[in-house]
């Protein structure tokens, strides 16, 4: 198994859950003058356009979500005034209620932490290749369009 | 001869493949394939046109301009829909 650099550890698609513990803990010590972080958790919710939701699974694409995601990482440390910034996406079968995407910014103070984070999952969701199939009681369904 | 991979809902327009093989002449360009992909794939090419699905050559977002070469990484890409 490849060493992971900490840096990588902070951009992943991953199959596996994580641990929001064990996340913000890495963001938490990347530096002491983190005084504000904010985090944004995706969850799989069960209803979606009046349907019921069963289950869904994410299919990315791979190298091309991974390039994305860390773009969206240097592009939030370069625009905000932040400190560090965390941002992982899970593939693959999910269950109802389990964790899909996760972002956490530390920076000195709220203000931009919350800026930082809106942006970055707005922007995950407009340039990230990632596609989410909905298993609904009328049938699977691709979700094409996701404001 | 270009190796096109699919993604998302674009699979069921080609029969559940994940992806095709076109055959485009020398110095051809995204528009070129797209061209070739509406002669194969008419509700795939629809989509294209229609600029719902974008081709990315190597990883990146392509213009109709790009040009390609046979080695190239092509892909066709449906709306995204990551996140929550």
């Amino acid at each position: 198994m490849a060493v992971e650099t900490e840096e990588g550890m902070l951009v992943r698609v991953q199959q596996e859950n994580f641990s929001i513990d064990q996340e913000l803990e890495r963001i938490r010590t990347r530096s002491t003058l983190i005084g504000g972080i904010a985090m944004f958790l995706g969850t799989a919710r069960d209803r979606s356009k009046g349907h019921d939701v069963s289950s869904m699974t994410f299919e990315h694409y791979e190298g091309m979500a991974q390039k994305k995601l860390k773009e969206i990482r240097e592009r939030a440390l370069q625009d905000f005034d932040i400190l560090e910034a965390l941002v992982l996406h899970r593939y693959g079968p999910i269950q109802i209620g389990e964790n899909i995407v996760l972002i956490i910014i530390g920076a000195e103070h709220r203000a931009d932490a919350f800026k930082a984070c809106q942006w970055c999952i707005d922007e995950l969701k407009k340039i990230t290749p990632i596609w989410k199939m909905e298993y609904t009681p009328e049938g699977d369904v691709w979700v094409e369009e996701h404001p | 001869m270009v190796h096109v991979r699919l993604f998302g809902m674009l699979k069921t327009l080609v029969a559940g493949a994940n992806s095709f093989e076109l055959s485009l002449p020398e110095g051809s360009q995204v528009k070129d394939l797209v061209d070739s992909v509406q002669v194969q794939y008419p509700d795939l090419g629809e989509l294209l046109l229609q600029k719902k699905v974008v081709v990315s050559v190597n990883q990146e977002i392509a213009h109709w301009e790009t040009a390609l070469v046979e080695s190239d990484e092509i892909a066709l890409l449906p709306p995204f829909a990551g996140g929550a």
